[in-house]
């Protein structure tokens, strides 16, 4: 992230699904456990999914959720780029 | 309302970060808004809550060097803590102590942090999102949690740095890098030590100071029962490898 933060991205697929997700990096979420909320909400969409529904999804997962250092964006490209390696 | 002061103690990775979590939920249940100030015994590495434990960590070589690693419940980044190098901090009070916005509630208790160093005669910056800087500098690094209406920040501040001690530890993204990030941390960190003649004791008497500056307080221990708690939560939680390797 520009402002230093660091967010990664493992995803696992299958079959054109996302199988697994799971984000890590130096950021900050609060409350932290909204994390396993985002995670889930990305478990079992197409891999070949929009990155602009994939921040839609971030957000909605996010709900009144406060993410700093990274933004649904970022998540969201920092997820497709995961999923294309 | 009358803040609690806890006195500097020294302990493992996981019971610190035990003991700030049996205080705030001591706080939870009504107790006293306290303020901590701790050490660490072995040094130890904490990493943030959503990082990676075998990214971040040299477990190798800690166990090799005795360096206790633990996994916080706040965020932010992996922190080495050298037992000599450093003074630890913990607020924990009710959320509505503090303003609702979290990043202005970093900076009202980083600006505790700036007026202690202060008295040190080092003048020093709160830096968004979570640190505080000396010239550019990073001198104290902070990470926030807000659970159960509770506002848990802590942090710290550098006495010393030992950067290479630090990156023996700490492992870098890429390894060809490694020098070359090595040198970028010593020129982005900095410590009281590189800027003023103080120990670690003056830096903790200063930090008291500046702490409880025009607040009502009375120094006191942990009770009973959050020892209690905090030993349970050592043991089954920050001491547990479910907990550690989460991520």
């Amino acid at each position: 992230m520009p402002n230093g933060k660091l967010v990664c991205f493992s995803v696992k697929a299958h079959d054109g699904r996302v199988t697994r997700v799971e984000i890590t990096g130096d950021f900050f979420l609060h409350p932290e456990d909204t994390i396993f909320k985002v995670e889930e909400y990305l478990t079992g969409i197409p891999a070949d999914i929009r990155e602009n529904e994939v921040a839609s999804m971030v957000r909605e997962a996010l709900g009144d959720a406060q993410l700093i250092g990274a933004t649904p964006e970022d998540f969201a490209r920092i997820f497709k780029r995961a999923v294309s390696r | 309302m009358k803040w609690r002061i806890i006195k500097y103690s020294e302990n493992d990775a996981s019971t610190n970060m035990a003991i700030d979590e049996a205080v705030s939920e001591s706080v939870a249940a009504g107790g006293p808004p306290t303020i901590r100030f701790y050490g660490w015994k072995p040094s130890a590495v904490s990493i943030g809550y959503f990082q990676s434990i075998e990214k971040e960590v040299d477990l190798e070589k800690c166990s090799d060097m005795g360096v206790g690693v633990v996994r916080r419940r706040t965020g932010g980044g992996a922190v080495y803590h050298d037992n000599e190098g450093e003074v630890t901090y913990s607020i924990i009070g009710r959320e509505e102590l503090f303003p609702k916005d979290i990043i202005a509630s970093y900076k009202l208790i980083c600006g505790w942090i700036c007026e202690s160093l202060s008295l040190l005669d080092i003048s020093s910056q709160f830096k968004p999102i979570n640190d505080i800087i000396v010239g550019g500098k990073k001198i104290s690094g902070n990470a926030q949690t807000r659970r159960g209406g509770v506002l848990l920040q802590h942090g710290t501040v550098l006495c010393d740095v030992n950067v290479d001690k630090m990156f023996s530890v700490l492992k870098v993204p890429d390894e060809k890098v490694k020098d070359k990030m090595i040198k970028t941390v010593k020129e982005r960190v900095t410590s009281v030590k590189q800027q003023r003649y103080a120990t670690k004791h003056d830096v903790y008497t200063a930090l008291m100071r500046g702490f409880t500056h025009e607040k009502e307080f009375y120094v006191d221990s942990l009770t009973p029962e959050e020892i209690k708690r905090a030993m349970e939560l050592a043991e089954t939680r920050y001491g547990s490898r479910e907990w550690n390797h989460m991520r």
